[in-house]
């Protein structure tokens, strides 16, 4: 098989909890690490020793609960958060759907917003303005619109704008965090056929979402993780299984805990 | 360093389109717009003038106050590229923080922030050109072989402006008091340069001692705003000396600037 595109080897990230003070400038400057004034806080590892790679054209879906690390997998990978353990590698460019709204300066109209975020993703001017048409019809934006500030524009307006620029990128690699969830019906439905088409050709896609539809409509391959660890690298399904039987488990047991309370104030009472 | 040096140049046109931007949303919003790029330094150069040329009566103008172009012309030559500086500075320490949703959610080389703050400026401060030019006109300013110092000024200051904006920048993601430093930082540099004094107050003033001199002289902005004054008063020209210390703590100050920008991205990039 060729290279994979995205490979992670032992990856991890901390984040400082209960941090009393940040670094004074002598110690960031003179001591480095050695002497770290938050040595009794503890560190906290949303993402630790996760290692995998990924070939063209896959499409993995990464479930698991809230908080545990799946986006945070995901920034590293787009490379806007630095490992502190590990590398990732991406072989090509990364389109990533992260925050759709993001970006857009609410000063400026929507055309001058798609221009500057489209060349931030590395669009060229050309490129943008073959597209421009395109991605102002599929956002669906009111007659005029597209010339005032992004500031008078409706919440769903500025993802539908977002979408629909970031969508046009033809970069290999797609970084998804359910942003799918936005939008009304309708809007969703286009989502998808884009998504679809895109998928169609060969790219690869890694997608972050709650929703099972989303998961086995798109994905051939499934993370499960769990507390900031890779639990499980399967097919979709039996990731999704995994994570639903944990799920289950784990209101069993907080309804157990709740009706053993009750239990206990019945008694007390 | 050379790969990221590269992968900024790549992304210059982003550059240019924060840059574009951050002057449309600013000449947009206010009905003066042009205008009020002007007046700050102009007030200012008015009041130094009042109060300095005026009510103290000082012929502080190298070369007495019969020289071409007097002590308004020397004001003016001094201020202006000091808004350039000195607007950097304030925004710098918020380049990052106001960029923050881009920063984390698109893979672009994070040194672009500082360096549009850094060009917004500079390009502010070159609008102001036709201002100074009919000052020159007006107070009959001489010029000659002395423009060379021009593009030396504005090449050294571009390098020492963007070290500090990229240290400031990074830091004040971390520590947020930076802000509050840089508002008095601004005031210290201001008077300690040669910018609405000439210097041979400070070198002849018997009253300072001979190490202050020293440490003054060690002042990267202080060979800056000379070089800026020796384009209208031949005499302000810095010694070699002073030229390459000058040049030598630009370089050395954006070196700081850069290596502290890069040790501190993982944490930036985490706190944002």
């Amino acid at each position: 098989m060729a290279e994979p595109v995205i490979e992670a080897k032992g990856l991890g990230v901390k984040f400082a909890m209960n941090r009393r003070r940040k670094l004074t400038l002598r110690e960031m400057f003179i001591h480095g690490k050695k002497r770290d004034p938050n040595k009794g806080s503890t560190d906290f590892w949303p993402v630790r020793d996760v290692s995998f790679e990924i070939a063209r054209g896959e499409c993995v879906g990464i479930v698991g609960k809230n908080g545990t690390g799946k986006s945070t997998l995901l920034k590293l990978i787009a490379g806007v958060l630095i490992p502190d353990e590990g590398t990732v590698t991406v072989r090509g460019k990364v389109a990533p759907l992260l925050e759709l709204r993001a970006g857009f300066s609410d000063d400026l109209t929507g055309r001058e917003n798609v221009h500057l975020v489209g060349s931030l993703h590395g669009m060229t001017p050309k490129m943008l303005e073959e597209k421009f048409d395109e991605i102002v019809d599929f956002a669906e934006l009111r007659e005029g619109y597209i010339d005032k500030p992004v500031r008078h524009y409706s919440s769903g307006m500025k993802v539908r704008l977002g979408f629909a620029l970031i969508s046009q990128l033809e970069h290999p690699i797609m970084l998804v965090d359910e942003v799918l969830a936005v939008g009304d019906k309708a809007f969703r439905r286009k989502c998808y056929d884009a998504i679809e088409k895109m998928l169609a050709n060969n790219r690869t896609m890694v997608l972050v979402s709650h929703n099972e539809g989303d998961l086995k409509r798109f994905c051939n391959r499934g993370f499960y993780v769990k507390d900031g660890t890779l639990a499980m690298d399967t097919d979709i399904k039996a990731a999704l299984d995994a994570y639903n039987a944990d799920t289950k488990a784990e209101i069993e047991a907080r309804e157990a805990k709740a009706k053993k309370k009750a239990e206990d104030d019945g008694k007390v009472a | 360093m050379a790969s990221r040096a590269l992968s900024v140049w790549q992304n210059r046109q982003v550059v240019d389109l924060l840059v574009k931007r951050d002057l449309k949303v600013k000449y947009q919003k206010s009905i003066l717009g042009y205008a009020w790029s002007l007046l700050d330094p102009l007030a200012q150069a008015a009041i130094y003038f009042f109060v300095f040329g005026i009510l103290f009566n000082a012929r502080v103008a190298p070369g007495g106050a019969d020289a071409p172009g007097g002590y308004a012309l020397f004001l003016l030559s001094g201020i202006l590229p000091w808004m350039w500086m000195s607007t950097a500075l304030n925004d710098a320490s918020r380049a990052l923080i106001t960029h923050a949703k881009l920063i984390t959610t698109m893979k672009v080389p994070r040194e672009i922030f500082p360096l549009a703050v850094v060009q917004t400026k500079f390009i502010e401060y070159l609008l102001t050109w036709p201002v100074l030019l009919l000052f020159v006109v007006v107070l009959g300013g001489q010029t000659g072989w002395t423009l060379l110092w021009l593009p030396v000024a504005i090449g050294v200051q571009f390098v020492f402006t963007l070290g500090i904006t990229l240290l400031l920048a990074s830091l004040n993601v971390l520590l947020r008091d930076v802000q509050r430093i840089v508002r008095i930082m601004n005031r210290v540099l201001f008077y300690s340069s040669p910018i609405i004094y000439p210097i041979h107050q400070v070198m002849g003033a018997e009253s300072l001692p001979g190490w202050f001199k020293t440490v003054y002289e060690m002042n990267p902005l202080v060979g800056i705003f000379q070089m800026h004054h020796a384009v209208w008063y031949p005499t302000e020209a810095p010694s070699s000396l002073m030229l390459w210390s000058t040049v030598a703590g630009a370089v050395a100050m954006f070196a700081v600037g850069y290596w502290t920008f890069r040790r501190l991205e993982t944490a930036v990039l985490k706190e944002l």
